[in-house]
């Protein structure tokens, strides 16, 4: 439908030292990932160094088969790097016993997957609160949190429908409330978009956006959905496993075609910035 | 957003575990949300069950049968055992194995001894004795026809014994087995020759004893006359009976109107099977079946009388050849149906229970072999079943890894899940089984089964196929599951 063209006008370094004393939350070091598979080699990540601030908000971009999905799930703690490290607020990842794993992403990251990835028997509301059972919060206490952050996605009124009787936005929001189960201090989505139309795309940036600066939820956002840029506070280019460009989004100029008088998200909208 | 401060921190800690109820209830739901895929690992976790219960059930039902029957035919030839005792003297072999199997306080041990004129210690001595034969006999039995003729002069049992204590009968023995090689004794050879040298003074015994029970035997034909045994022992709890203690027999007084009543019977039933061959009772069943009078048959017979009216018909007919006794009635011929036809059902029972299996509930080597090939075959089948189960939920168990389950959780959810299915599958597989071995067994056996049916020795069965069917379930389970547990996450989801 739109067509956008990036125009990057300056680099700016994969670590950021204009952070201004802030707190690192993740980083990587020297990451790489290896998949032999029948004898087939592939390098999807070759020596990745990122640094991620606490309270930011982050949209790594790249083509298909760029290694972001990869790179999401090595720091994502759901798959181990064949070289490198991934620290979480400078915890090393590869250090944790399969106990702490668990509690780590239970308590500390939220995930939202493209395909949404719901439990397919349970309700919404129980799609919500598996992870605090998990993370060991009373039943009754669950449902209660579990009804609230319904509400916040805006489907408190469906917590009794399983996924297959909502559609995909709503399946997105639901897994977007059960990312938020416990709280977490860091929010990992990898293309929450890209299975959804424009408008409910939208509406799922708006929650994230809102997330990001009410609650303070570190986002890490793999899209290809450009309209990510309005809202996020720095990209990341990523290329055949290696890291293209990193910019500040006021340092990234957009400029948007016009198709039928209808503009798609427009670049710098002030009004979003907290 | 630079200056935000309230950002949160992250430590690690312990991850607690999610409760059994709850693990329970979100297993449930998983079963509830695939029942078809459910349904069909219990039908075939329930096929395996079945069988195995069907061939329980038969066994117990079948060995059940034939302990009854083997005691009911028993108690029926009871007068047929009495008219030997008392018309023949008891052979040395027969009278041999009695010595070595009676139980203590056997009647017949104790005329054995009466006629004997033995002591009770020369009696345990005799009975030591004949224990040791059998074990001897038996070896002697056993051997090759050749052999046995070549170094015994083809004798068994008794005679055998003859031939070893003959005077060079032990040496044509044992040089037999030395050069025979087909030959092996499993005793020592001088266990057998000691035995060999006390032989005559045994067989002198069994020789007085024998000799007592014809003299006894040959008072009691004085006693009756002319009259045939059955119809003595008719009198067995009156006059005859008298003789028959008077003579040495040991007859218990409580025992003797059975005894009557059971002679009186045979006479009875052989009268009834003898009055067939007269014209006007036979053309009456002829008439009765539509066959011709010769296609009159005993089983005919019998089922014909079984009714109330044919049996009052049978007796006129019988009247008519003027062939009526007195004490015959229309009751008394329907008895003598009903007993008949149970004997035969008896009979029946007893020649179907012969190749009954020792061992475990009644299984033989052979059942227990089939059974093992069809638990291999169907713990085969659960655990492809719940290998594809697992394999084709393997991003679900992702999921779940992702919102921070420990691999126990989910080990535990795919084990509960098989067991829950176990169970079904084999509370399901338990009755059918047992309700078709149950069902066979009545239509094999009739009247006879019933009695033979004991739900203890069912439920017993039941509940070893139900826990055979879970742990097949739980045990086929455990190896798909361990592995999609232990992957990370996105492992496990790009295995598809």
């Amino acid at each position: 439908m739109s067509t956008s063209v990036l125009v990057p006008e300056a680099s700016a370094p994969a670590r950021a030292e204009g952070g201004g004393g802030r707190r690192v939350i993740i980083r990587t070091v020297g990451l790489k990932k290896i998949y032999v598979k029948k004898g087939v080699r592939t390098e999807a990540l070759c020596g990745l160094d990122v640094e991620v601030y606490s309270g930011e908000f982050i949209s790594v971009m790249g083509p298909s088969g760029s290694g972001k999905s990869t790179f999401f799930n090595m720091i994502g703690a759901l798959d181990s790097p064949t070289v490198g490290r991934v620290f979480i607020d400078e915890v090393d990842v590869a250090q944790l016993t399969a106990e702490e794993l668990a509690y780590l992403r239970c308590q500390k990251i939220g995930y939202i997957f493209q395909s949404y990835n719901l439990i397919q028997y349970m309700t919404a509301l129980e799609n919500v609160t598996t992870p605090m059972a998990f993370g060991g919060v009373p039943p009754d206490e669950a449902r209660r949190r579990g009804m609230d952050i319904l509400g916040i996605v805006g489907l408190a009124d469906r917590w009794f429908h399983r996924p297959i009787e909502m559609s995909g936005g709503q399946q997105q929001r639901v897994a977007i409330a059960r990312s938020l189960a416990n709280e977490p201090a860091i929010l990992l989505c990898d293309e929450p978009t890209a299975n959804l139309d424009i408008d409910t795309g939208q509406e799922i940036l708006d929650i994230l956006r809102r997330l990001n600066i009410e609650k303070h939820v570190t986002v890490i956002c793999a899209t290809h959905d450009h309209r990510m840029m309005n809202i996020c506070d720095r990209l990341m280019w990523i290329r055949d496993g290696q890291i293209e460009r990193v910019a500040r989004r006021d340092e990234v100029k957009v400029r948007v075609g016009r198709i039928g008088g209808q503009t798609s998200g427009a670049a710098g909208a002030g009004e979003r910035k907290a | 957003m630079l200056g935000r401060v309230d950002v949160k921190a992250i430590v690690i800690g312990e991850q607690p575990r999610l409760g059994f109820l709850r693990t329970l209830r979100i297993t449930v739901d998983g079963i509830r949300y695939r029942l078809f895929r459910a349904l069909v690992t219990v039908a075939v976790i329930a096929v395996a069950v079945a069988f195995l219960m069907n061939i329980l059930s038969e066994g117990i039902i079948k060995r059940a049968v034939a302990a009854n029957t083997r005691e009911r035919i028993a108690l029926n030839r009871e007068v047929h055992r009495w008219s030997a005792r008392l018309t023949t003297p008891t052979d040395r072999d027969t009278l041999l194995a009695l010595l070595a199997t009676a139980e203590d306080g056997d009647p017949l041990l104790e005329d054995a001894r009466q006629f004997g004129g033995l002591t009770p210690g020369e009696l345990a001595a005799l009975r030591t004795a004949a224990a040791e034969a059998r074990v001897y006999g038996e070896t002697i039995e056993r051997m090759n026809y050749a052999y046995r003729r070549r170094i015994l002069r083809g004798a068994t049992g008794a005679a055998a014994f003859d031939t070893l204590a003959s005077p060079d009968g032990w040496s044509v023995f044992i040089d037999g087995v030395r050069e025979i090689t087909g030959v092996r004794l499993p005793f020592p050879a001088s266990d057998l020759e000691a035995f060999a040298a006390t032989w005559p003074a045994v067989r002198e015994k069994l020789v007085r004893i024998r000799a007592g029970q014809a003299d006894a035997i040959a008072t009691l034909r004085a006693m009756r006359r002319e009259r045939p045994i059955m119809e003595a022992l008719a009198d067995a709890d009156g006059a005859f009976g008298e003789a028959i203690r008077a003579a040495g027999f040991h007859l218990d007084a409580s025992q003797a109107p059975h005894l009557a009543a059971q002679a009186q019977r045979e006479i009875d039933l052989r009268f009834v099977e003898r009055s067939i061959d007269l014209r006007t009772p036979r053309q009456t069943v002829a008439r009765a079946y539509d066959i011709l009078p010769g296609d009159v048959t005993l089983p005919r017979l019998w089922r014909y009388l079984a009714d109330r009216t044919n049996a009052a018909r049978y007796l006129d007919a019988l009247a008519e050849e003027d062939a009526r006794p007195d004490h015959f009635s229309v009751a008394r011929l329907q008895e003598l149906s009903a007993f008949r036809r149970e004997a035969a059902l008896l009979e029946r029972a007893e020649r179907r229970t012969a190749d009954m299996g020792e061992g475990w509930m009644g299984l033989g080597a052979r059942m227990g072999w089939l059974l093992l090939v069809s638990m291999l075959v169907c713990g085969i089948g659960i655990a492809n079943a719940m290998l594809m189960a697992v394999t084709e939920r393997f991003r679900e168990i992702a999921t779940l890894k992702c919102l921070g389950s420990l691999d126990g959780f989910i080990l535990l959810m795919f084990v509960m899940e098989s067991c829950i299915l176990g169970l079904i599958g084999g509370l399901a597989g338990g009755l059918i089984g047992a309700l078709i071995g149950t069902g066979r067994m009545l239509v094999a056996f009739g009247a006879v089964a019933v009695p033979a049916l004991s739900l203890g020795a069912l439920t017993q069965g039941f509940l070893a196929s139900l826990i055979v069917g879970i742990i097949l379930a739980a045990l086929a389970a455990v190896y798909p599951s361990f592995r999609a547990a232990r992957l990370a996450p996105m492992e496990a989801m790009r295995v598809e």
